[in-house]
């Protein structure tokens, strides 16, 4: 044993100490007694004493054979713990020493366990394939995601082989063959089947290693995604199929960004409000230019009332589309408030709703017609009853009488009454049958009606009545104008109202009657007007177009034109409305429709 | 004619001159006088409570009538001449056996009865145990 007095190491900058084989200190550097925080004047004798635990990592005796490294924990007064890591050399003396360098490692170490922590939390591993040795090098962490045990020894093609046969397997070929002969890198998500069988996805990165354009070795990390990946499978199926929900229920999505004044539109969105995006400068206000002018303070108000949490967003609102029609858009929105219940963002659904609320105009008109029909029809069941009633009773009553002691005279009259009677009975079979007619009018039968020829005709078979009358009427109607109707019901509504025209002139003023037709909107209007008595509206107004009513004192007044002329032209899909005042005459409007709907 | 009158309301001629017959034949005492609609009837009652002249004992009123129906009559009645209503007999006389006009007839509580036509001596013979 060299005298540790001659300390050969007296002169050497960094700690560093010679042993023998059983760890007798023989020189040390001056150095190490800072490095180890010691007192200088105490020598240490052992290496056990400057590491503890030096000797017993070695088995109690050093072999002077191979450089050894060892890192071991070190605790200072302190309480604070170092890592040493202590590199020995042999110094091949011929006495065995070996000379041990001492490097503190603890935030190297500190940082290491860290990253080791993170990977195994994060189930990453590792692995290297070194082409010259043809040999696969798994980490633990690598294997426990394979589920082999911590002794198993992969090669390139078992590693291959735990790929799932398929895409899988195909891909990760693919890409080691690339690796290999380009050297190119690759990040894939696949599939392997675990060795307990177990399906799983994982991440596998792969960065060659070349020298000279020649991939020598390559490596890379393999990660375990399977929970992540099949979370986002999950939701990447659950988004589609919400996005084909929302797609084919014709939804609009829209977010808007309260502190920024932001508003996010989905494509539908776009569609549905027939806007280019780049015209829509997503703000607020954009959104507020396309709502039609009727709608869009009321739609503005709910927004705010929303958002101040007074109302929920539920609405409904017309737009203007770039091409200018318009379409009726439903809204259904939510807010979003942060902890102090201040919005910070709302987000809502858009559909459009035009062709439903058509539809249900349309069906609402169809119920009204339906329902004054209805109205109508009751009206005309107990009328007609009490016409028939009326008549029949009279018969009934005359002919009983004819058997008590009744003059000759007396005879003959009742039987005139009971013939008047039937006569009557008869007529109000026939309205009855003409009534019940019109109401069972086939709509498809309409066709284009001339109107000018029509009230010529009309007015041709009524001609002895206007000369009688002293009557003019002007015709103003264009020669071609057509409306779609049923001719005879046309002519039965100007043969009314002509007839009626001069039934209810007044006295002394010589009849005169005005038509004229305007089309508007694919509908015909006609006007119809005299110089007649007029009708009291005020009076009769709500019951003029009833069955058997009359307005003036006209024995001759059965109380059905008008009833059937309404029917008419209900029954042609138009309609009938007047104006009137009492010795100023009627002004009648007719509207006919110009095509089927 | 006698002093004693009823008025008959009704627009329809034949029924007028066939019950008016009837009623000759059946209350001898009386007088029938004929009205074409309600404002006939009511210009006459109120003329006649003007003229302190004696009023009808009876009245028969029609419903479906142009011009005035039985209804309006009726209200017009109750609310401008609220006496004649307690002094006359009246007695709907209509064709009509519509359940809505027989419960509305319930609703003015100073008629005397709902006739459906015909008239018929039954009727008649009723209608004069109450004039008795």
């Amino acid at each position: 044993m060299k005298a540790y007095q001659e300390n050969t190491l007296e002169g050497i900058a960094f700690p560093v100490i010679t042993v023998n084989q059983t760890g007798d200190v023989c020189a040390i550097s001056p150095s190490v007694s800072p490095f180890f925080k010691r007192n200088s004047k105490q020598r240490p004798t052992s290496i056990n004493d400057l590491l503890p635990n030096y000797m017993a990592a070695f088995g109690g005796k050093l072999k002077a054979k191979d450089p050894l490294e060892t890192t071991l924990p070190l605790f200072c007064d302190t309480g604070r713990k170092r890592w040493i890591k202590a590199s020995a050399h042999p110094l091949n003396d011929g006495n065995g020493h070996i000379q041990i360098l001492f490097e503190d490692v603890t935030q190297t170490k500190t940082r290491y366990d860290l990253a080791l922590q993170a990977k195994t939390i994060a189930k990453v591993g590792s692995w290297t394939v070194d082409l010259t040795t043809n040999t696969l090098v798994w980490s633990s962490m690598t294997k426990r995601i394979h589920e082999v045990a911590q002794d198993f020894v992969p090669n390139l093609e078992k590693g291959i082989n735990f790929y799932k046969e398929g895409t899988s397997r195909e891909r990760i070929i693919a890409a080691v063959s690339d690796c290999i002969a380009t050297g190119k890198s690759f990040d894939l998500e696949l599939i392997i089947i675990t060795a307990k069988g177990n399906e799983k996805w994982v991440r596998s990165i792969g960065h060659a290693e070349q020298i000279n354009g020649k991939t020598i070795a390559f490596s890379g990390v393999f990660q375990d995604i399977d929970e992540a990946k099949r979370e986002r499978l999950k939701y990447e199926a659950l988004s589609e199929r919400l996005k084909i929900g929302i797609d084919s229920a014709n939804v609009g999505v829209w977010d808007f960004d309260l502190i920024n004044n932001e508003l996010f539109w989905d494509d539908k969105m776009y569609q549905l409000y027939g806007v280019d995006k780049e015209d829509f400068d997503a703000v607020y206000d954009a959104w507020e230019r396309t709502i039609h002018p009727h709608d869009k303070e009321r739609a503005a108000k709910e927004v705010t009332m929303a958002i101040n949490g007074e109302k929920d967003f539920n609405t409904e609102f017309r737009i203007l589309k770039k091409d200018g029609s318009m379409a009726i858009i439903h809204a259904e929105a939510k807010v979003f408030r942060d902890e102090n219940g201040k919005p910070y963002r709302l987000i809502g659904a858009n559909t459009d709703v035009t062709n439903i609320k058509q539809t249900d105009n349309r069906l609402r008109r169809l119920l009204n017609v339906t329902e004054k029909q209805n109205q109508r029809l009751l009206q005309f069941t107990n009328i007609v009853s009490h016409n028939l009633r009326s008549n029949s009773s009279n018969i009934s009553m005359l002919a009983g009488m004819l058997d008590t002691d009744l003059s000759a005279g007396q005879q003959t009259e009742f039987i005139d009454m009971i013939k008047t009677s039937a006569e009557r009975l008869d007529e109000t079979i026939v309205q009855l049958n003409e009534i019940v007619k019109i109401q069972a009018t086939d709509t498809s039968e309409m066709a284009p009606v001339g109107i000018k020829t029509t009230v010529e005709k009309v007015l041709q078979s009524v001609n002895a009545l206007l000369l009688q009358a002293d009557a003019k009427v002007n015709l103003d109607v264009d020669e071609n104008l057509t409306v779609l109707g049923i001719k005879p019901y046309i002519q039965s509504v100007f043969m009314n109202l002509v007839t009626n025209s001069i039934k209810y002139k007044r006295p002394d003023v010589p009849v005169e009657i005005s038509i004229s037709a305007k089309v508007a909107k694919g509908k015909t209007m006609v006007k119809f007007k005299d110089n007649g008595l007029g009708i009291d509206l005020k009076k009769h107004g709500s019951k003029l177009f009833g069955m058997y009513k009359t307005f003036h004192n006209n024995k001759d007044a059965k109380g059905v034109g008008l009833f059937i002329t309404k029917n008419h032209m209900e029954a042609m899909e138009g309609s009938i409305a007047l104006e009137s005042s009492v010795n100023e005459g009627t002004l009648f409007h007719l509207q006919f429709i110009n095509q089927a709907n | 004619m006698g002093s004693k009158q009823i008025f008959l309301v009704d627009d329809d001629v034949i029924f007028r001159t066939a019950s008016s017959i009837l009623l000759k034949q059946n209350l001898p005492d009386y007088g029938s006088v004929p009205f074409e609609n309600g404002e006939e009837v009511c210009d006459a009652l109120l003329a006649l409570t003007q003229s302190k002249e004696s009023l009808p004992e009876l009245m028969f009123l029609d419903i479906n009538m142009p011009v005035m129906n039985g209804w309006e009559v009726l209200e017009e009645l109750k609310t401008a001449l609220p006496k004649i209503c307690q002094d006359i007999k009246i007695y709907i006389l209509t064709s009509s056996i519509a359940p809505e006009d027989m419960n509305l007839s319930k609703t003015y509580d100073f008629i005397n009865g709902y006739i459906t036509k015909p008239l018929t001596t039954n009727d008649i013979d009723n209608i004069k145990e109450v004039l008795e």
